[in-house]
């Protein structure tokens, strides 16, 4: 039996560690509401400039713009979206897993990687990727810049021709509990099988003004930036609910621990008061047959 | 008269106008109308106003600073960068940002005269739609 010391340290020790677990969670709690709010505003916006898109994609002329080039993906990008911290359960594991996935078919040297959030750069780097671009230590003040500057990289590479297909991976916020994890074809701009299938795209000729021309520039770059942007706010709102429920869990977990540990204390100690009262029972028995 | 759905979404809020008969839009070319049964059209927006018809009812009025809007058949989109509702605008922050722009345009330091007057116009055009 572990002794009554050993017990109340680990009691000690468990209760400090949920201090801080229920801290984390209220950080992160707070922190959620804000994310929350950020990415709930800007989805419509997105959902339909996407939706803009797609329905123009089998109208425009693809010579106007270079960002619309499709070419045979020799050399693929992977836009990793990850937290800088961990403590969120499978927040960052499940992206890092699923990058993995889709990197494993490309070899080493065709394939680049940009990192924003420092748990998918670190995971990366030090397993010799090529990780040629990363954005960390900007969650806290995220702005639609941080999504402008990524976006800029991205388009320069795929315009010199150093990257031919671009992925983007993040964790869509589907609710406080789930996070999903979203592979995404970021460039080249190409409709999907499933959205032709459904019937989503209307492949009819559009008025354009004041020009084809005029709207397809503006609108391209426009599109890949707040698509950009959408997925550092999902990323950004999944990550403090992950981090909020994991939390939650944690601290619950020790008060359970707490509980078990103050059953076997109290255990323990009546042990030993028992074994006292034994031994002085044991002892006045002995002298009364002594004396007697 | 026949309508149409209008909806006009921005990055922080979508406002539904439901079934309106007539949308006048601030075009890079010039003021255009949209009227039901249009033909499938994208246009690019600048500053200014939007003007929406219903039947039996006081035209509303938005200000905008641009965007795209998605015209197909039996409904249009406005995907702005803001817009807001004439009678929501603050016309004290327009005059401020006002005097801020002229202000700095007046100085003779470099500045970014392109960015200061844009947002010249975008605040002149929120307070004449505030006056509507």
């Amino acid at each position: 039996m572990s002794n009554l010391k050993d017990i109340r340290h680990r009691i000690g020790s468990v209760k400090n560690i949920q201090k801080v677990t229920r801290a984390m969670k209220m950080v992160a709690a707070a922190k959620l509401r804000r994310a929350q709010m950020n990415m709930e505003q800007a989805r419509p916006y997105a959902h339909r400039i996407n939706e803009v898109l797609t329905h123009l994609l089998p109208a425009i002329d693809r010579s106007l713009n270079r960002l619309l080039e499709v070419r045979e993906p020799e050399k693929v990008g992977f836009v990793v979206i990850t937290a800088d911290r961990g403590l969120c359960a499978g927040f960052n594991t499940n992206i890092i897993r699923r990058a993995t996935e889709i990197l494993k078919p490309y070899k080493k040297d065709d394939t680049q990687l940009i990192c924003v959030g420092r748990k998918g750069l670190n995971h990366f780097r030090s397993r010799g990727y090529n990780v040629i671009g990363q954005y960390i230590g900007f969650w806290r003040e995220l702005n639609f810049g941080h999504a402008i500057s990524i976006v800029e990289q991205i388009t320069d590479l795929y315009l010199k021709h150093d990257l031919d297909k671009v992925f983007l991976i993040y964790n869509e916020f589907k609710n406080v509990i789930q996070q999903k994890v979203i592979t995404q074809t970021f460039l080249p701009l190409v409709l999907t099988e499933d959205l032709v299938e459904e019937g989503k795209v209307d492949f009819g000729e559009y008025l354009f003004e004041p020009s084809e021309e005029q709207i397809v520039n503006s609108l391209v770059p426009r599109h890949l930036n707040i698509q950009m942007w959408q997925a550092l706010l999902e990323s950004n709102a999944a990550e403090q609910a992950a981090r909020m429920t994991a939390m939650g869990n944690a601290t619950e977990n020790a008060s359970e621990m707490i509980s078990d540990l103050t059953l076997e204390y109290n255990k323990a100690r009546q042990a030993a008061i028992t074994k006292e009262l034994l031994d002085i029972v044991g002892g006045a028995e002995a002298l009364v047959h002594a004396q007697g | 008269m026949s309508t149409f759905h209008l909806e006009i979404v921005t990055p922080t809020r979508v406002y539904d106008e439901g079934e309106v008969a007539y949308v006048r839009c601030p075009g890079i070319d010039g003021l255009f109308g949209v009227m039901a049964n249009h033909t499938k059209s994208v246009f690019a927006l600048t500053v200014g106003e939007i003007k929406i018809i219903r039947e039996n009812e006081e035209p509303r009025y938005f200000a905008t600073s641009g965007g795209y809007a998605e015209v197909t058949g039996r409904k249009v989109q406005l995907l702005l960068e803001s817009a807001e509702r004439s009678d929501e605008i603050n016309v004290e922050r327009a005059k401020e940002a006002i005097q801020r722009a002229k202000d700095r345009l007046s100085q003779k330091q470099k500045i970014d005269v392109t960015r200061a007057e844009s947002s010249l116009q975008r605040a002149l055009n929120r307070l004449r739609v505030a006056q509507r």
